[in-house]
């Protein structure tokens, strides 16, 4: 048997989290040794067709119809979930939406921003369409572990890992639960 | 509660304890180091019930109690952790998160919340409910406090705070159900309701729902497990509140009042806007050079012995032109007494100053001016009586602007006591605590004060002959003349007979009163007190409010002018003036506009400074400096220890007049407490 796999997926989110993980140090060496990394921001892999996996971590919320698919194939496709950071574990920054409806963000975005001239709202096959509203990603699929924080700490991240690393599904400790 | 209640055995966690009987769990558990999570409950309030965070398990019922207001009963065993317990507390936390938007990551209160802590201690790492994303406003319109009612868990605590602590009964709970919402008087905005500012609410709430305007967020600053904590007292007028100070950053970060301890003051540990939010403002740019005026009219910045040694030669080369009494001294009460006594001594001692004033000096000149001013000393009971007094006549004004607080404590006693309260006043401004008022013209406040005074004898003297009060005295018609409306002449009969049956009456002068030369109005004051004094008490019944911090401690040190020069030739030759940071406004302009040089010890440069002055050096503020401060009846002084430290490169006060002193051969003392040691010495 090889080396366990992994994929991670970035949805609406900063890219925080993966910067977390990359600020790992030494670290990240040492785990990287002992793992296959294979559809990652990371790895600049652009195709969401991914190979079965061990882990599948996501970071982001989950906001339009593309990113509702790529969990639901993550889902299949990996045997334990892992969300990183406040966006995927509860929506996060990006909920600020929520409050407002699609249409009026959607106006916002492309038309009436006061940058924009001769602006439209851009209709097109290959867009993914806008959710009503920003979810988090365990209101869509099982979910397995939660490492809240934004971002969750680089110690945090590692301790995820290694945990999983070492046969357990990680529970954090309250002291390594933060949401911000 | 009487010591006489027999203690009950009670079984917590398996350990037996004895607990007074009425306590509640909660009490008897943190009594013995037994922890429970809570959330609605604070010390200094009353209990609520609402959040239910504090659930515990009483003889294994199935069924959960709140354990904050349930109260001990012999032969109970309680259960304060288990599964179950933990489950339902974590549930309660997770629907707070759904109901409102708690997205930490732009909470000003991040970091330092007591949701956000009791979710990371029960471990809620994510939501099993989904989000209501239900809108609710948010209120801005107040410059000191922001309130954000997508933050607010309706713990009440800001409720009971403004009841409890204020007395000001602005909030409430309005609306019912998932649209509740807190509200203020009939759903204002805070700018337009009554609330006094005073930011109980926003110490108490345990969100951030209600947040201070004045500082960015925890995270930029520092969070509170990151700071120091400093323990103190506002110097900001003469009630002197203790305060809890947090600094990161040499900044000052909050200032917090003592609520859940009993301090012994009469408001409870409540704080005013100014002592916690105006501390946050600067009046203008801060002055960190010493700077001096060059011929063209130019600032040019200047080194320290430059600055100094210019001010002084030029402050003798005037005395030398114009003579001994060209110099003059004007000094901010705000000041700690230590820097007013070595001011005067620079000033008296050492350039033989005509003429030494504060900017308060006049309210201490209108009271030596009348006859027990002049006379005998004007002896003045402790502030602390407001809080026990049955029965409270103001003569002036609403004393809102010299000591803020006053108002609250008088309005909560009106709900707890029924405390009434008499305003005699030539203003219009009637706070809401006032239960009998009477307008009265300026020019008249003499005769009315001399018709109460009779009326209350007459009444006292009637009560002593039939044993109860009945009738007037007859002093209508002195009334008459001073366009008293007829509401007013009820509010009279009132106040009279309020005072004639109190046991314990306290007269307030405001500073409005003070600042007048009036000196028939203020021995009329001055006799009434004495009046309604018991026989058996060496003080009057008197408490003259002060308009700045220190002015007691200021006129203690009695640098303040007996005399001042006429107002046309005022302040002509050299003048120093010494301010602080807050009570030095636009309205000295008229005191200094004559002065042929003019040389100012300030934190800040306030642009009317820069217009008028020829030297500024600058000076650290009250937070960067220590002192003694005097409360406002003369009875207390409190030293308060350096807060934060000034800006780089920029002296203590203490520094610069001595520098200035040794350049006249004045040794200025170093021992400086005897000069103000006789704490019983009257003021005035
Ligand atoms: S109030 Fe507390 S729990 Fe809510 S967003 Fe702010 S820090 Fe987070
Ligand atoms: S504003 Fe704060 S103190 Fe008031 S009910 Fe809401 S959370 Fe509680
Ligand atoms: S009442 Fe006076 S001492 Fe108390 S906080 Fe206000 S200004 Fe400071
Ligand atoms: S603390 Fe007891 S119910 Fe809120």
């Amino acid at each position: 048997m090889g080396k366990p796999k992994i994929a991670t997926v970035w949805l609406e989110g900063c890219a925080g989290c993966h910067m977390s993980f990359l600020d790992l140090d030494e670290v990240l060496i040492d785990i990287l040794h002992q793992v296959e990394l294979t559809v990652s921001p990371v790895t600049d892999y652009k195709d969401y067709c991914f190979p079965k996996v061990d882990l599948g971590i996501i970071e982001g919320g989950i906001g339009n119809e593309e990113q509702l698919e790529i969990v639901r194939h993550l889902r299949r496709q990996a045997k334990i979930i892992m969300t990183w950071g406040d966006c995927a574990v509860f929506g996060g920054i990006n909920t600020l939406r929520n409050w407002i409806p699609k249409t009026e963000v959607l106006e916002r975005g492309y038309v009436t921003s006061e940058s924009t001239v001769n602006g439209v709202v851009p209709i097109h096959a290959e867009i993914p369409r806008l959710l009503d509203q920003v979810i988090a990603v365990n209101h869509v699929i099982a979910v397995d572990v939660y490492i809240p924080g934004c971002p969750p700490d680089p110690e945090v991240i590692a301790y995820s890992l290694t945990e999983i690393l070492n046969g357990r599904l990680p529970v954090l400790p309250g002291e390594m639960i933060h949401f911000d | 509660m009487e010591n006489t209640s027999t203690p009950v055995n009670i079984t917590i966690n398996g350990r037996e304890l004895k607990v007074d009987e009425g306590t509640s769990i909660l009490q008897a558990a943190r009594q013995h180091g037994i922890y429970i999570p809570t959330l609605c409950h604070h010390e200094a309030l009353s209990d609520y019930g609402g959040c239910r965070l504090c659930v515990v398990e009483i003889d294994g019922a199935p069924k959960l109690s709140a354990s904050c207001v349930t109260p001990v009963r012999s032969g109970m065993t309680v259960v304060t952790e288990n599964e179950r317990i933990t489950e339902s507390r974590r549930t309660i936390v997770e629907f707070l998160f759904a109901e409102r938007n708690h997205n930490c990551m732009f909470c000003p209160r991040s970091g330092n919340c007591e949701l956000q802590r009791l979710a990371y201690e029960l471990k809620m790492d994510h939501l099993t409910v989904s989000f209501s994303y239900k809108k609710f406003p948010s209120d801005i319109t107040s410059p000191y406090m922001a309130m954000d009612h997508n933050r607010c868990i309706l713990c009440g605590r800001c409720v009971r705070a403004c009841t409890e602590i204020a007395g000001s009964h602005v909030l409430a709970f309005h609306h019912r159900g998932p649209k509740t919402m807190i509200g203020m008087d009939l759903q204002e905005e805070r700018s337009h309701s009554t609330c006094l500012n005073c930011g109980v609410c926003l110490q108490v709430c345990p969100t951030g729902a209600i947040y201070n305007r004045l500082r960015s967020h925890y995270f930029v600053k520092g969070r509170e497990h990151v700071c120091e904590k400093i323990t103190t007292f506002c110097p900001l007028c003469g009630l002197m509140c203790p305060t809890d100070l947090l600094i990161s950053n040499n900044q000052l970060i909050q200032v917090d009042g003592h609520l859940s301890r009993a301090n012994g003051q009469p408001n409870q540990g409540q704080l005013c806007c100014k002592g916690r939010f105006q501390v946050f403002r600067s009046p203008a740019g801060r002055l960190l050079h010493p700077l001096v005026r060059k011929e063209d009219g130019d600032w040019v910045v200047a080194n320290w012995q430059e600055a100094l040694f210019l001010t002084v030669e030029k402050m003798k080369a005037i005395q030398v032109q114009k003579g001994e009494k060209a110099l003059f001294g004007l000094a901010s009460p705000m000041l700690p007494m230590e820097e007013l006594i070595l001011f005067r001594e620079l000033m008296e001692k050492g350039l033989n100053a005509g003429y030494l004033d504060t900017f308060d000096g006049q309210h201490f000149r209108n009271l030596k001016g009348t006859f027990y001013g002049g006379a005998i000393p004007i002896r003045e009971t402790s502030w602390k009586q407001v809080g026990k007094s049955d029965f409270i006549l103001i003569a002036g004004g609403n004393p809102e602007t010299s000591q803020p607080l006053l108002q609250s404590i008088f309005r909560r006693r009106f709900m707890e006591t029924e405390l009434r309260t008499g305003l005699i006043s030539s203003l219009d401004d009637v706070p809401s605590f006032v239960t009998d008022f009477i307008h009265v013209p300026s020019n008249h406040l003499a005769e009315l004060l001399r018709a109460l005074l009779a009326e209350v004898d007459h009444l006292c003297k009637k009560e002593k002959q039939a044993g109860k009060t009945i009738g007037s005295s007859g002093s209508f018609p002195l009334l008459a003349g001073m366009g008293i409306s007829r509401d007013a002449k009820s509010a009279f009969t009132s106040i009279a007979r309020s005072i004639a049956e109190a046991e314990n009456p306290l007269v307030i002068v405001d500073t409005s009163l003070t600042g007048m030369a009036d000196s028939n109005s203020l021995n009329g004051v001055i006799d009434l007190a004495r009046r309604i004094t018991p026989s058996s008490k060496s003080e009057p019944n008197l408490l003259i409010l002060k308009p700045e911090g220190n002015s007691a401690g200021a006129w203690k040190t009695g640098m303040v002018a007996q005399k001042v020069p006429d107002q046309a030739d005022c302040l002509k030759g050299g003048l120093l003036l010494m301010g602080d940071e807050s009570s030095m406004g636009e309205d000295i302009l008229a005191r200094i506009h004559a002065a042929e040089f003019l040389a100012v010890i300030t934190p800040y440069a306030h642009k009317f400074l820069m217009d008028r002055a020829h030297v500024l050096i600058p000076k650290p503020t009250w937070l960067e400096a220590d002192g003694t401060y005097m409360s406002l009846d003369g009875l207390e002084q409190l030293f308060r220890k350096k807060t934060i430290a000034p800006p780089e490169g920029v002296w203590a006060t203490r520094e610069i007049l001595s520098a200035m002193g040794e350049q006249i051969d004045l040794k200025v003392s170093s021992k400086q407490e005897g000069l103000f040691k006789k704490r019983s010495d009257p003021l005035v």
